[in-house]
């Protein structure tokens, strides 16, 4: 028999590491259990090519929660978070906001215009006052507008979500703070707040804005990992979930971890076994064990190896965890329908190559410091929703959106000298394909094709340049990860599934109807993307319930 | 207060606009003794909710059904006594399908149940609790609906009350359902329908009302909360209601107006207030299209806000950021109305000789897809090519309305969606578009119903175009505005001017625009007139 843990943590992503770093720096006994060799779940960095590192799933950071970074003194372990600047949206000829005499708009290929917004403010209002004067002067507007949104949301991404159903008013009391501080703002940014809760984001960008392209690269943020377009209600709030980017208090600011995204999960490892968790590599967990509607351990695929513990946390999203990892009977109908019911359909893929030269943009050539922030394919609202509708009935995007960075103008560590490595976000790529199309295994090489073609279509010769290509489509990410469906987020964030309802309403609060049973990863409020406030805060509800507080650092 | 111009006594209120709502709140503050007058553009009230002459028959222009009209307001005001006569067949949704089945949904939850038998045994097994679950969810909206939404900024006793209530309400809702609607309030209606039934045609035919007039899709989120709402405060439910009024909705409009002048109020026809007058940010009264001013101690408008406050209060006195909200409070009108008059009565392939089926509301969506299709073209500027169609044959229930015309004419009354206000090709009065819309329309029902295009004798085409126009509603928008997640209840039309008072001090609003919105259901005009009444009160 295998030795007794107080708290055993299933998936070592970035929030399960999160929850057992806090857990032991409390004084708990606890070991990490990771199904890969590697750590960090969809957050981790490999060698796919010999030379070539990537950050094979998740390419950037902004989210990650400060007060992590701090508690857990990060830097101290490895963290190094290089910043990216600025978003480059190469366009099509024709496209500019004064057309060149004698451009051909059906020329696709030809030398187009661009738009080109830096973390250098005035630079950006220049460029935007290129395009339209009225969309500079209201870009300040919007940028203080947003940056006080944040600021106000900021704080519920740190609490335990009340249950509204609840008959003990405790739960509730959250929800008194929020009122009050909401009632404080001023009506104006009431109304906003509001608006950003329920518009698309293309509806609420259009009430400041007029500049096409400019909107589609904005809107963008509001659809990455959800299967909805732009003109979707409840795209807006997925916005404002990416304008509380933070690094080093900034808002709305990206960067990329050095040596990839991995680069954060081993930081947060190390931080962990600092302060004495376990952690277990190759490692799959099989089942929860329960036992009188008790949690009580887990078992391990393979070996059949049994591991108790006083607490079982679940990194893994809600359907893994309830549907596949307990055995049937442990939990009533209902709520199993409700967890069957939390959507996933994974809407994303990711394309990651090896090139011997930097793609040259006919609208914008050379290497410049265009290259080295995001490049962003999203010439048009009507184009991005037009991905969409591709997506809606099954197939991936023809001319899909696509987020491109190339990591190695920021860290030449990534690839060998003179050779680059590309991270590829796209979307759409639905799950669930049309059944004409067969399935993902027979569609990959067709997405990756699109993908490199629509580059193309903006950086002519790009197709040449390529040594290696890696495609990960929704179907490669849930096999490799076991991210449900491929959604990088563990679920979606649509409005029914954020906050009180997230994973489902009554059980939002970290604990689920098995006792001592608890999720921490980003099926639970406050969503997906690399944040840790998931991981941190379902942590400190196991040990406020255990009667433990946080230890100090 | 409030010195009058031109008249020698001012009124208490005039209320702009009369439409449904407008003639509710006239009717409510009349009753209540206060010396109000409606002014109307056009020569005749109603607004949307009008009978009019086609081919010498009379047809219902643009609404067709009443049946959402607020109970409390039928018998406040009396309605039956001044002459409204309601008739609810017994089939409220006929859905023929491209094969020539058919989905049917009656008001008999039972018989609804045992038909869908035929399709999957799940369905008909799943179709009662679905039908109880929108019962009571829609119960907590009709709740919310009839409330005046709380003052967020400083909440005083009613609003704490209101909350009371409301908060009773949910909690008697029991825990499942309070958890479901929490849940289901935002999301799309594709989803909701998806949850309970496994058949595209009966989703379809149920989703649909989560997207009629609204420019969303099924996959849309928060349309499920539109549906949800279309079956709160009537006996909806599942399939939703189908309720005429005999004499068609003109009945309805004639009936709150005798009831409005039986109560004191006058009411003006042919009389367009061109602009409200206001002082130190206080309404003073209106001025008509002549030059002549009226004046009164309150404004209350039954047009939409955004005609109310971009268009007719003055710009300096609503301010920069307000008349910012209101420009982006969101109209984008989608529906395509076409009235026929047919020498016989349309033979449904799906429905054989049975007449019965026809009675309520016929439906061309043959799934969720088709919709979300349907849609698609509405977001970059076009109408569809396949629009969804649903129609109306009044003359079934209230044959007066043929009276005149020979025996077997009928009058088929058609929403077509979706039809894009703006339209990025041209205009809808351009290059024979609307004909051709409404052909497509036509075909669409003369693909289940063989013989239809032949049968026509008379067709009046109306575009979002023309209702702007003629109607005044802007953007072509039925409902005033966008019943979407973003202009509901706290925040309809704007956060902060939920209360029916605008930002102008005595000046209301009384129409669709306000909580809870379109539809003829009496409800904002009834709501708007209580807190009128109230701030009258308190000022005395």
């Amino acid at each position: 028999m295998a030795e007794r843990y107080d708290a055993v943590i299933i998936g070592g992503g970035h929030n399960g590491l999160v929850s057992a770093a806090y857990l032991a720096r409390a004084g708990m006994k606890t070991l990490v259990l990771e199904q890969r060799h590697v750590l960090g779940g969809a957050a981790v960095t490999e060698e796919l090519f010999p030379g070539f590192r990537f950050s094979v799933f998740s390419y950037v950071v902004s989210l990650l929660r400060p007060v992590i970074i701090r508690e857990l003194q990060l830097p101290r372990h490895g963290l190094d978070i290089l910043p990216l600047d600025g978003t480059f949206t190469p366009l099509h000829e024709g496209a500019g906001p004064k057309p060149r005499p004698g451009a051909r708009a059906a020329d696709v290929t030809g030398s187009g215009d661009y738009l080109w917004r830096v973390n250098d403010h005035g630079r950006t209002i220049r460029e935007l006052r290129r395009w339209s004067a009225t969309d500079a002067d209201a870009y300040e507007e919007y940028g203080q507008l947003m940056v006080e949104m944040a600021r106000f949301i900021k704080p519920i991404l740190g609490i335990t979500p009340p249950d509204l159903t609840s008959l003990d008013p405790r739960p509730l009391l959250p929800l008194g703070g929020l009122l009050r501080s909401f009632q404080q703002l001023p009506e104006r940014q009431q109304a906003v707040f509001v608006q950003l809760m329920t518009m698309s984001a293309a509806d609420f960008l259009d009430q400041w804005f007029e500049t096409d392209p400019l909107k589609a690269t904005m809107s963008a943020s509001g659809i990455i990992g959800t299967y909805l377009g732009v003109r979707s209600p409840g795209t807006a709030y997925v916005l404002l979930h990416h304008y509380m980017g933070e690094i080093d208090g900034a808002f709305r600011a990206w960067g990329i971890p050095k040596g990839g995204t991995g680069g954060i999960s081993n930081a947060i490892g190390s931080a962990a076994r600092a302060l004495g968790a376990e952690i277990r590599t190759e490692a799959p967990v099989e089942r929860i064990l329960v036992h009188d509607g008790r949690a009580v351990g887990v078992a391990l695929a393979g070996s059949g190896e049994e591991i108790r513990a006083d607490v079982v946390l679940s990194s893994v999203d809600a359907r893994r965890t309830f549907i596949s990892l307990i055995e049937p009977g442990h939990l009533d109908a209902e709520f199993t329908e409700e967890i069957r019911r939390f959507k996933f359909r994974g809407s994303s893929g990711k394309v990651n190559m090896a090139v011997d030269r930097l793609p040259d943009f006919s609208c914008l050539p050379g290497a410049g410091e265009h290259l080295r922030g995001a490049i962003s394919f999203s010439p048009s609202i009507d184009g991005m929703e037009q991905a969409y509708d591709d997506a809606k009935y099954g197939r991936f995007s023809a001319k899909p959106y696509i987020d491109m960075i190339i990591p190695t103008l920021v860290d030449p560590t990534m690839a060998p000298p003179g050779k680059h490595v590309i991270s590829c976000f796209v979307q759409y790529a639905p799950y669930k394909l049309a059944s004409e199309l067969g399935t993902w295994d027979d569609q990959r090489e067709a997405f990756g094709d699109a993908v490199v073609n629509r580059i193309s279509e903006f950086a002519p010769g790009f197709k040449d340049s390529i040594l290696f290509r890696n495609v990960q489509t929704p179907l490669d990410i849930e096999r490799t990860t076991g991210l449900t469906e491929g959604n990088i987020f563990q679920g979606e964030l649509t409005l029914e599934q954020l906050f009180f309802n997230r994973p489902t309403p009554g059980y939002a609060r970290f604990k689920t109807p098995i006792r001592n049973l608890w999720m921490c990863g980003s099926s639970t409020h406050p969503g997906g993307g690399i944040m840790g406030a998931n991981g941190r805060i379902a942590a400190l509800e196991v040990l406020r319930s255990r009667g433990r507080r946080p230890a100090a650092a | 207060m409030g010195a009058g111009v031109g008249a020698s006594r001012p009124w208490d209120a005039i209320v702009v606009g009369g439409g449904h709502n407008g003639l509710v709140t006239a009717a409510y503050l009349a009753r209540a003794g206060r010396r109000t007058l409606v002014l109307e553009r056009r020569d005749h009230v109603g607004g949307a909710a009008e009978t009019a002459d086609l081919g010498g028959v009379r047809v219902p222009r643009l609404a067709d059904t009443v049946g959402r009209i607020r109970p409390s307001v039928v018998k406040d005001l009396g309605l039956r006594a001044h002459g409204l006569k309601l008739v609810a067949p017994g089939v409220r949704v006929f859905a023929p399908q491209p094969d020539g089945r058919a989905i049917t949904l009656w008001s008999d939850t039972a018989r609804t149940a045992a038909g869908l038998r035929d399709w999957s045994g799940d369905d008909a097994a799943a179709y009662p609790e679905f039908d109880r679950l929108v019962r009571s969810l829609g119960k907590l909206l009709a709740e919310l609906a009839a409330r005046t939404p709380p003052d967020i900024r400083a909440p005083g006793i009613a609003d704490a009350l209101t909350g009371l209530k409301l908060g009773r309400t949910f909690r008697g809702l029991g825990k499942h359902d309070a958890r479901t609607i929490l849940r289901v309030l935002p999301m799309a209606v594709a989803d909701f329908v998806a949850e309970a039934f496994e058949t595209d045609a009966l989703r379809a035919a149920i989703a649909w009302r989560g997207v009629r007039h609204s420019f969303l899709g099924p996959w849309s989120a928060g349309s499920t909360a539109i549906l949800l709402g279309d079956s709160a405060g009537n006996d909806g439910g599942a399939a939703g209601q189908t309720v005429f009024a005999i004499g068609g909705p003109g009945a309805l409009s004639d009936a709150l107006a005798a009831a409005a002048r039986a109560a004191g109020a006058e009411i003006r026809c042919s009389a367009e207030v061109v602009s409200i007058a206001a002082r130190d940010n206080r309404v003073t009264g209106v001025v008509l299209a002549g030059g002549e001013e009226i004046g009164a101690a309150m404004v209350v408008s039954g047009l939409d806000p955004k005609r109310t406050l971009v268009g007719l209060a003055d710009p300096v006195t609503v301010g920069p950021t307000m008349r910012w909200r209101a420009a982006n409070y969101r109209t984008p009108g989608v529906v395509v109305k076409v009235n026929l008059v047919v020498d016989r009565l349309p033979r449904f392939t799906a429905a054989g000789d049975d007449d019965q089926l026809v009675r309520g509301r016929i439906l061309a969506a043959p799934g969720i897809d088709a919709i979300e299709r349907a849609f698609d073209a509405a977001k970059y500027g076009r109408a569809s090519d396949t629009p969804v169609v649903e129609a109306t044959i009044p003359s079934l229930v209230d044959p007066a309305l043929v009276a005149d015309a020979p025996d077997g004419t009928h009058v088929v009354s058609i929403s077509a969606q979706y039809a894009p206000a703006t339209l990025r090709g041209g205009a809808w009065d351009e290059d024979g578009r609307a004909d051709a819309f409404a052909d497509r329309a036509v075909g669409v029902l003369d693909d289940l119903a063989p013989g239809l295009t032949a049968s026509i004798v008379a067709r009046e085409v109306i575009t979002p175009l023309d209702l702007e126009r003629d109607y005044g509603l802007t953007g072509g928008h039925p409902l005033h505005g966008e019943q979407s997640l973003d202009q509901f209840f706290l925040w309809r039309p704007f956060f902060g001017s939920a209360r029916y008072r605008l930002p102008i001090d005595g000046l209301y609003l009384c129409g669709s625009g306000a909580h809870p919105g379109g539809g003829i259901t009496g409800q904002p005009g009834q709501n708007a007139a209580r807190e009128i009444l109230a701030d009258l009160k308190r000022r005395r």
